[in-house]
């Protein structure tokens, strides 16, 4: 068990891979125990800054303390940090005991020692019976359980996973989403995970940092990030699909799509006469009166129908709980759950509160 | 006949394809067969023309270049004393100088690989001459040191060419993986790099004592009575008067055994020692 620690803190994290601006001076803190996401698309920054956590990548500006001691330009071996690579990165050339027992062997653990405590970190991740195989003998989700087990082998500080779960098919990757989650509440270790996927970050993280372009756009619980977007460029990625944004006037408590008047509750800061409404898909309803919307194309995914469709040219995606088949080309009325929509201020790009 | 077109094409592609196959094997192999067939004949023997289909063999040529007056068995030890010390100086050298290559972020890298590949580019005959004046001066001549220090001219630039591609195909994440779990540089490529290039190793181990074994120009030129390698030692059967071509081709085959040997047992790593780089799956950075 760990001793309670492993606060992380960056502050003004910045980073160039010559003219790449990478990192663009990145804010985080992250408590102790936590288990926190990093989210983003490809390129957007969240695996430099795991690197630069791991100490990897060495930041061009700002500061990283743990538990309050700068180890912004510290060894990655100094930092007591542990890490599972997207790729693995197991030594093919050892065993899995081997492999698993490689921390303990740099770390000077006597060697008698080492069988017994690479087992134990084993059994954790139910590998304990696949000790002498190499990891070429081993199935993707073996290897990936032996890459954890020598991650956890040595109790760090901090546990880093980049995208473990990538190289997993659908199936085990959700198996493992479950394990992932009960191993990192039986070790009690501050665990920071990156990924792309955005519902693997909604299910297992207790918070995340959403990353866009280099820049964390926001930061806060999977229920924050996904009901209260901060900001259009979180709505426009959130959710599968994300929330459908138009612009809309603003007047008198109401915002004015296609003419149409749509009734909201009071807003607590003041809203600017243009503005952006956002709704997700599964709070758009077909009415019989509401807004106009032509239908381009409606897909049915099994559970459920999303219906594209265009208000005043600009795409709506609605989804339908009930099978209903809907004839492209047709003109449909939608009606907006007022409670649901969100607003945004087209200058700020923030929402309004 | 129940064969269709295709089988038919076919067979005669194969046909073809051996026929060039078996050309190109007789040219190359044909003085080495002959070699053989000489060193079997008596001295006067070899002189005969039209040259005896039919003759009785004789071992005696072998006897007279291993025990005999001429005996190239020395010059067999010198071979090995040189070719042996070159291979393990280059390979101490050349493993960090490759993984410098593939791996640290240096200044000058570029221009650094590109002047080692410029010194393979070079004409030797056009450095006997530098280098007799150089050793001549510092003392080295006919020494075992001048020898190999020459040697590894050319086979350290070649030995780093050739690691730098095997340690590039190790993805950087091991090395990472490793020091995340505490290892230093010196650690990460003793325990999780070089493990992995073995085979790279051990195809750069062959390459190298092979060259260093066959060199020819510099060991005439640079050796002399105290150190003769075995491809100059082979001309005390080359006089003025006369030239023992009998004996000659028997030195000559005993002195191809090693490099024989050594290329049947590595086969396979030499082979996949020239083909490396075709297929690269990592090594970015």
């Amino acid at each position: 068990m760990s001793d309670g620690k492993g606060r992380v803190t960056l502050r003004g994290i910045d980073k160039h891979f010559g003219a790449f601006h990478a990192l663009k001076g990145i804010d985080l803190d992250i408590a102790p125990q936590e288990f926190f996401a990093l989210l983003g698309p490809s390129g957007s920054g969240k695996s430099t800054t795991l690197r630069v956590i791991a100490g990897l990548e060495t930041p061009d500006a700002g500061t990283m303390t743990v538990d309050g001691v700068d180890v912004t330009y510290a060894e990655p071996g100094e930092r007591n940090v542990a890490m599972v690579f997207q790729n693995y990165a197991l030594y093919p050339h050892m065993t899995v005991e081997q492999n698993i027992g490689f921390p303990l062997r740099m770390d000077g653990v006597p060697k008698a020692r080492i069988p017994e405590l690479a087992r134990e970190a084993a059994s954790k991740v139910k590998i304990d019976h696949l000790m002498q195989r190499r990891p070429g003998q081993l199935s993707g989700g073996q290897q990936q359980r032996c890459a954890l087990a020598r991650a956890i082998v040595r109790k760090p500080r901090l546990f880093l996973l980049d995208e473990p779960l990538s190289n997993l098919d659908a199936q085990l990757r959700l198996e493992t989403r479950v394990e992932l989650k009960r191993l990192h509440r039986s070790l009690d270790v501050t665990t920071i995970y990156v990924t792309h996927d955005q519902e693997e970050a909604m299910t297992i993280a207790d918070r995340m940092a959403v990353f866009l372009d280099g820049d964390i756009v926001q930061v806060g619980t999977p229920d924050d990030v996904f009901n209260r977007p901060d900001n259009l460029a979180v709505a426009a990625f959130i959710g599968s699909p994300p929330m459908n944004l138009l612009p809309a006037r603003f007047e008198d408590g109401a915002a004015i799509i296609a003419g149409e008047r749509l009734a909201l509750p009071p807003r607590s800061a003041p809203v600017p006469a243009e503005v952006v409404l956002g709704i997700r898909p599964s709070h758009v309803r077909i009415a019989d009166t509401g807004i106009p919307a032509k239908v381009v194309l409606s897909e049915n995914l099994g559970e459920s129908m999303l219906i594209n469709a265009e208000v005043e040219g600009v795409p709506v995606k609605v989804r339908l709980s009930e099978m209903r088949p809907i004839a492209e080309g047709a003109t449909i009325r939608l009606a907006f759950d007022g409670g649901h929509v969100h607003l945004f201020d087209p200058q700020t790009r923030r929402r309004i509160a | 006949m129940a064969r269709n077109p295709h089988q038919a094409a076919r067979l005669r592609r194969g046909i073809v394809l051996y026929a060039v196959v078996g050309l190109l094997l007789f040219v190359w192999a044909f003085p080495i067969f002959w070699a053989v067939v000489v060193s079997l004949k008596s001295e006067t023997e070899v002189l005969a023309y039209p040259p005896n289909i039919i003759f009785e063999p004789t071992v005696r040529n072998y006897r007279d270049a291993l025990v005999g007056g001429f005996s190239i068995l020395p010059s067999f030890a010198t071979s090995f004393i040189i070719s042996g010390l070159t291979t393990v100086l280059t390979i101490m050298l050349a493993v960090p100088c490759a993984y410098a290559f593939a791996r640290l972020r240096l200044r000058g890298k570029k221009a650094l690989g590109f002047y080692t590949l410029v010194t393979q580019m070079v004409p030797p005959v056009g450095l006997v001459i530098p280098y007799f004046l150089i050793l001549n001066r510092v003392g080295w001549l006919d020494t075992y040191q001048g020898m190999v220090v020459v040697y590894l001219t050319f086979s350290l630039p070649f030995a780093i060419w050739l690691m730098v591609s095997y340690m590039e195909d190790i993805p950087c994440e091991m090395e990472e993986a490793a020091f995340l779990d505490k290892a230093n540089r010196f650690q990460a490529l003793w325990h999780v790099v070089l493990p992995q290039v073995r085979g790279g190793i051990a195809v750069t181990v062959i390459f190298v004592f092979l060259n260093a074994w066959n060199e020819f120009l510099f060991a005439v030129q640079l050796g002399g009575n105290d150190v003769r390698p075995v491809t100059v030692a082979m001309y005390n059967f080359v006089s003025v008067e006369q030239t023992l071509w009998a004996k000659l081709s028997a030195a000559a085959l005993i002195a191809m055994l090693p490099m024989i040997i050594i290329g049947f047992a590595a086969q396979r790593q030499i082979v996949k020692g020239l083909t490396v780089g075709a297929v690269k799956g990592g090594g970015r950075r």
